[in-house]
């Protein structure tokens, strides 16, 4: 076990535990963006950031990626990191202006988004979030990091369909702007695909992956659910009888 | 070193004497990237056709670079019983009248500098050149170490540089090299290295400034089966070329370095991470490492011992970040260049997960002569909490624009002036950006400044690797930071928020000064974005980026005021704020500005000074840059 202090409180957390578990753990609120409890710590959003004390030297690093360590001294709250939260809460409100998740922080901390500057055509912020979902949690890796610096954008690869994405909108579910565009669209209906066929519903679209999906639909009741190729993925790794996978949710229950 | 060993060595020794000091006449050309830009494969072709055709004996070799590269080409001759003399700017048109006179006994005209004697560092061998035969006029040439480019220098980790061939291991042994390595494997425990190393003060040279010594202590004490060594070459400032320079003049003194890096720290492998912009230093790397594996100093049982390594080259994609060494690591391991978050350090999880140490080019190249020379004496040079000396990469608006060594601490000022030679236009000196990109400008008044990681980091500046760009009174700071932040602004990995935004935000803010638009707010909101980038980001990149806008505003804040308040640019640079006229008193009538004035705003009569139309001048500058008279102001 290691023992620390979080703005004067002694801690108990056992090894391998991040700052921000620890200070949650002592219902500390720190504000985040890019981190989710179900995925790897990336650090990028940089708005968990604390002060850290450690023999005589004080850092400022982000409390989603650093680990801590016996007799640390951990600031959560102090005039700098609030500064800090602030400026960067300001730079992604005027990058976004429009979303949400910065809306509400932007209320929180009483910022606003530049208007000097130009907002974004879309609302990704580069939080990784979206990536590592996919690679982590659903096993596929389609997309990944394209470019670098200000162009920086969640993408399958070279920008074309994405030939690994099963449609399984874990993505969608993980983004804090709701930058990744999912619809389904119903039997019967006609649509464009992001490729640029017609595709016939039920189906399922995700604009940002340039990919669209046939949904299964559910043998009992007959209302599409997902898209067939989620089913095939989940199989693999689940060793559940064949005609389980053809009933949707609710007619299983 | 036992007796093998020392016997081994000194066949190459032996071998590598005879090519470094031949009978006959010999002929090096320095062929290093700065050597070649300015066409030395071309002369030393030339060389060797008239050499063929002339029947003449005479040795051509190559060499690296002697750190001259305003005199580049160069070519170094040694004439028996004349001496050795140092020719620059040399064209392949002259080749034929320089092997000529040396047909006839004679020194071909136009020596730069000669030397009499050369001076092994690491075992105090001297070669005198015999000079009995030179007339009163070759002896006139300068002596090279009273010549004012090389008199304040001291040329410690570039001793070979521009004097052994970089392709020849056998002349780098002739030069004492790899003794060190033989010594440190036959009677020193790696404690006793990493003392050695620790005694010396040695400081990375990457930049950062962390004592070396403790670096791979921390690493030592690490119980993991795999450690390894890594070389930071992975030079990206603009205007910084100390590393390439290092590896292709002289690149087994940086693998002697790694060598006996990976035996004090543990690791049985390592790699060299060197940036694929650097064909020439990747050749020489390569080719070294292969003669090294011949000889067996690398590999498997390294000179008979238990001591095994091995080296590999790893080529980088271009990416500025990938000098970080966390996003290095990343590199290597196949990944997208991204930094991770220190601590963990790479000492304790590094490549794969190992303790890995990173050192950079410079600072791998100086441990063969610590342990030579000694960590007493190398701590004699230098200031006590900065030992050793520094190469420096002095570019800019300086007249002697080249690679310079001098010991820590040396102020600024020699640099600039006694070495550099002051600004190559005569005009006044302002500034000094140190560290590249992510460095700070000194300004002139505090140029007696010594060059050393604390009074650097004290004045809002950082050492970095040793990039020098000097600035004449013509150079807007506005200007400058804005360049590089636009340069920052597309090196930035992205990974987070404040590099990614932040500096595209600074950069757009410096824009709109440099375009008059500012107001006096924006200064204070650029202020702010400053702080912020430097507090909040993910890695040194996005830490260091702000420095050049930091001290451009703690130290030319007025000239900041100027573009904001009274809308004008001092230096005449930024091109909204300043309109082109023509002294009248200065005028000759010459009638060239208008000759090259692409927009035809410069009109008059012959002979007379002429006039600037404002509304069709596009502020290219092209009649400032030609006129004779110097008639062309700015407002």
């Amino acid at each position: 076990m290691l023992n620390l202090t979080i703005d004067g409180i002694p801690v108990q957390v056992p090894e391998g535990t991040t700052l921000l578990e620890a200070a949650r753990q002592c219902g500390i609120w720190i504000p985040t963006l890019c981190h989710h409890e179900s995925l790897t710590p990336y650090g990028g959003c940089r708005l968990c950031v604390v002060e850290v004390r450690e023999r005589k030297v004080t850092h400022i690093v982000a409390s989603c990626t650093a680990g801590a360590r016996n007799g640390l001294e951990v600031v959560t709250c102090s005039d700098t990191l609030l500064s800090i939260r602030k400026g960067i809460v300001s730079l992604l409100l005027a990058e976004v202006p429009q979303s949400p998740v910065l809306q509400e922080l932007g209320a929180a901390f009483g910022v606003t988004g530049d208007t000097r500057y130009t907002p974004r055509n879309d609302s990704c912020i580069a939080c990784g979030r979206c990536i590592r979902a996919c690679r982590e949690i659903v096993g596929v890796s389609a997309i990944d990091f394209a470019y670098r610096g200000y162009k920086k954008v969640p993408a399958p690869p070279f920008f074309e369909r994405s030939e690994s994405c099963i449609g399984c909108g874990t993505c969608v579910a993980v983004c804090p702007t709701g930058a990744i565009t999912m619809h389904d669209i119903q039997a019967g209906i006609y649509s464009r695909a992001p490729d640029g066929s017609i595709i016939e519903g039920p189906a399922r679209i995700i604009d940002n992956w340039k990919v669209s999906f046939p949904l299964k639909t559910c043998s009992r009741c007959g209302e599409p659910f997902v898209p067939q190729a989620v089913l095939d993925h989940c199989a693999i790794y689940a060793k559940l009888p064949a005609d389980f996978f053809e009933l949707c949710r609710e007619c299983r229950q | 070193m036992s007796d093998a060993t020392t016997r081994y060595l000194a066949a190459w020794k032996e071998k590598g004497i005879t090519t470094l000091f031949p009978n006959t006449i010999k002929i090096m050309v320095g062929t290093a990237s700065c050597g070649l830009a300015s066409g030395a494969a071309s002369i030393a072709q030339a060389f060797k056709a008239n050499i063929a055709q002339n029947n003449f004996d005479a040795m051509v070799t190559t060499t690296g670079c002697a750190g001259m590269c305003f005199q580049e080409p160069l070519v170094d001759i040694t004439i028996p019983r004349k001496g050795r003399f140092v020719y620059g700017r040399v064209t392949p048109e002259v080749v034929p009248q320089m092997i000529a006179a040396l047909q006839h006994g004679n020194v071909p005209d136009g020596a730069l500098l000669r030397y009499t004697r050369h001076e092994c560092l690491i075992n105090g061998f001297v070669k005198r050149y015999l000079t009995i035969g030179a007339t009163k006029k070759e002896r006139d040439v300068p002596i090279a170490h009273a010549f004012p480019f090389y008199r304040r220098q001291l040329r410690i980790v570039t001793r070979n540089c521009g004097f052994i061939d970089p392709e020849n291991i056998a002349e780098y042994i002739a030069q004492g090299g790899y003794s060190a390595l033989a010594t440190v494997l036959d009677k020193k425990s790696p404690q006793q290295i990493i003392r050695m190393v620790e005694q010396s003060g040695l400081r990375g040279r990457g930049g950062a400034g962390f004592p070396t010594g403790l670096k791979w202590r921390l690493c030592r004490e690490r119980t993991s089966k795999h450690k390894y060594i890594v070389c930071n070459a992975d030079e990206g400032d603009p205007g910084a070329y100390m590393d390439r320079t290092i590896l292709e003049s002289d690149p087994h003194a940086v693998i002697e370095g790694m060598l006996i890096a990976a035996y004090a720290i543990g690791a049985t492998e390592g790699y060299i991470y060197i940036r694929d912009e650097y064909p020439r230093a990747i050749a020489c790397v390569e080719k070294a490492l292969q003669q090294a594996r011949e000889a067996h100093l690398l590999g498997k049982h390294i000179l008979g011992s238990s001591f095994s390594c091995t080296l590999t080259i790893v080529r980088g994609a271009g990416a500025f970040v990938c000098g970080e060494e966390t996003a290095l690591l990343k590199s290597i391991e196949g990944d997208c260049g991204e930094p991770n978050q220190r601590p963990p350090y790479p000492i304790e999880v590094g490549l794969w997960g190992n303790p890995t140490v990173i050192n950079n080019v410079e600072t791998l190249a100086t441990i063969p002569i610590i342990i030579s020379k000694g960590p007493r004496w190398f701590s004699s040079i230098g200031t006590k909490t900065n030992t050793g000396t520094k190469v420096f990469s002095l570019v800019g608006k300086v007249q002697n624009i080249g690679l310079v060594e001098v010991p820590m601490g040396t102020p600024l000022r020699d640099i600039v002036y006694a070495i550099g030679g002051g600004t190559s236009n005569g005009r006044s000196c302002k500034a000094v950006q140190t560290g590249g990109p992510s460095g700070g400008c000194i300004p002139e008044r505090l140029f007696n400044l010594p060059v050393e990681y604390d009074a650097l980091a004290h004045c809002g500046s950082i050492m970095g690797s040793g990039g020098l760009i000097v600035m004449d009174d013509k150079t807007c700071m506005v200007d400058v930071a804005c360049y590089f932040m636009s340069f920052l602004e597309h090196e930035s990995c992205g990974k987070c928020v404040p590099c990614r935004i932040g500096i595209r935000r600074m950069r757009e803010v410096l824009e709109s000064i440099c375009a008059g638009t500012a107001t006096v707010e924006d200064l204070e909101k650029l202020e702010t974005l400053a702080h912020l980038v430097a507090q909040a980001s993910l890695c040194g990149l996005g830490r260091t980026a702000p420095n050049s806008v930091l001290s451009g505003l703690r130290y030319f804040r007025d000239e900041y005021m100027a573009h904001v308040h009274d809308k004008t640019c001092p230096a005449g640079v930024c091109k909204n704020l300043i309109t082109y006229r023509i002294a009248e008193s200065a005028c000759t009538g010459c009638g060239v500005c208008k000759k090259i004035c692409p927009s035809g705003a410069i009109t008059g009569p012959r002979k007379k000074p002429p006039q600037i139309d404002i509304a069709t001048c596009i502020k290219c500058g092209a009649c400032l840059d030609v006129c004779p008279a110097g008639a062309i102001i700015t407002i």
